[in-house]
């Protein structure tokens, strides 16, 4: 099976962090349904071109935190993943779009107020596209 | 605990114009291990000692967990595959047919079907002898061949070399489904990049005799920075020496910039901004010059077997 996580070779990021992102957020947005059976470690470290040391550390972390379970002799498949952890992570991903929003903002000294006014005009702007579109 | 495949405590092996080692290792079962070095570091030699082909001076090594002295027992000697960097004289005059009747003899787990898929997949001519056969198809038996007999340690010297690259695709593809469908491990000497980018978990670095160390392949990509910063003139590029000792070879390269490599490259960011220092650009290096670094003596983290079990 081939799962969509992209290895950027030319970012810092470490690479089992980059792989386990991905992951995490294909799993929670539902995109890898709840039973998928995922690659063997060695095929998925081979479609990635990364070791079997990172992948076995990212199925390890995701194990840890409930979204994988691993079945001896089967693989390791996608768990279910509850609605607080799914409301959780739709809050988390915006939430983290806004503050990059922010700290560009405030890179080029926009002041509260502006930042503001900027913030509700698009808000209308694009909800209001959306609207006009649905009627 | 790590299960080792191979353990090898201070091995020295004296050759006329050179020593190879002292060599401490310890290899994991299950992974894949990439020896690198430049021509004549050792790697060869490494190679033969893990066969008992070559005798060490000194030291001791452990296959699956015991030392053996003498011959290597039948068992281990069975549970080991090996391409060597040129192929065995003995078996030019045969076809791949003979050579693998011959060969199954000394391996009760010889899987004659695998190894016949094998060689349909490589291409390789059969009916025709060994000696007749180009260097790429030679090697291609010679992969399929020791497979076939089930090895639970592979030891491959540059095994790519000769193929072209469609044979060098299957050769990368087989190895990774035989690593999936057994727990062996590979020790793989290469010089070629891409080779050790798509296989390798752990790298071996040999640079004239001495063994450099053992690092997880994943923890170099990434390690290494080249920086920018703007920078008038030497006055200000001393300055700036003397504020960033995280910084190596740095050097004006172009009129109003400097540049340097670093390893610390976060803590170098955090410098640049408490001291005003105006970054222009940055890239990672890659793994090719990441092994150049290393074999001048800028040693990265080293594999940790221990950790996270």
């Amino acid at each position: 099976m081939w799962i969509p996580v992209q290895i950027d070779d030319k970012s810092a990021e470490p690479l089992y962090h980059q792989i386990e992102t991905q992951l995490r957020s294909l799993i929670i947005s539902g995109n890898l349904a709840e039973g998928t059976l995922l690659p063997s470690i060695r095929e998925f470290a081979g479609d990635l071109k990364c070791s079997v040391i990172t992948v076995r550390r990212v199925y390890q972390d995701l194990e840890g935190e409930g979204l994988l379970r691993t079945r001896q002799g089967t693989g390791t498949f996608v768990s279910h993943v509850g609605d607080g952890a799914r409301a959780e992570y739709r809050r988390e991903t915006v939430r983290k779009a806004l503050e990059a929003a922010v700290d560009a903002g405030r890179s080029v000294q926009f002041g509260e107020e502006e930042l503001n006014e900027l913030f509700q005009e698009i808000v209308k702007r694009k909800y209001g596209e959306a609207d006009n579109k649905g009627e | 605990m790590v299960r080792l495949a191979v353990e090898l405590r201070n091995v020295i092996k004296k050759r006329h114009s050179k020593t190879i080692g002292p060599i401490n290792l310890e290899l994991p079962e299950g992974h894949i291990i990439a020896l690198v070095g430049q021509n004549g570091s050792g790697k060869s030699t490494l190679l033969s000692m893990l066969l008992k082909l070559a005798l060490p001076e000194e030291g001791t090594i452990c296959w699956f967990g015991s030392s053996v002295e003498g011959e290597l027992p039948i068992e281990i000697r069975r549970s080991i595959g090996y391409v060597p960097e040129s192929p065995i004289h003995e078996e030019s005059h045969w076809t791949p047919e003979e050579a693998a009747s011959f060969r199954r003899r000394w391996y009760p787990d010889w899987d004659q079907a695998y190894f016949q898929a094998l060689l349909d997949e490589f291409e390789v001519p059969q009916g025709i002898r060994l000696g007749k056969m180009s260097k790429g198809e030679r090697r291609k038996f010679e992969i399929a061949a020791v497979l076939a007999a089930g090895p639970k340690l592979l030891l491959l010297d540059e095994p790519s070399s000769g193929l072209d690259p469609f044979a060098w695709r299957i050769m990368i593809e087989t190895l990774q489904r035989y690593m999936d469908e057994r727990q062996a491990t590979i020790i793989i000497s290469t010089h070629i990049v891409e080779e050790v980018r798509r296989l390798a978990d752990y790298i071996i670095l040999l640079h004239k005799g001495k063994l450099l160390g053992m690092a997880e392949k994943d923890a170099l990509l990434g390690a290494w920075s080249e920086v920018w910063v703007s920078a008038a003139d030497e006055a200000e590029l001393a300055e700036l020496a003397a504020e960033l000792p995280e910084a190596l070879e740095l050097k004006i390269q172009t009129p109003g910039m400097a540049r340097m490599i670093t390893s610390r490259m976060q803590d170098l960011e955090k410098r640049f901004s408490d001291l005003g220092i105006k970054k222009i650009r940055s890239r990672i290096l890659d793994l090719e010059e990441i092994l150049s670094l290393w074999t001048m003596g800028h040693r990265p983290e080293l594999a940790d077997l221990k950790r996270g079990d």
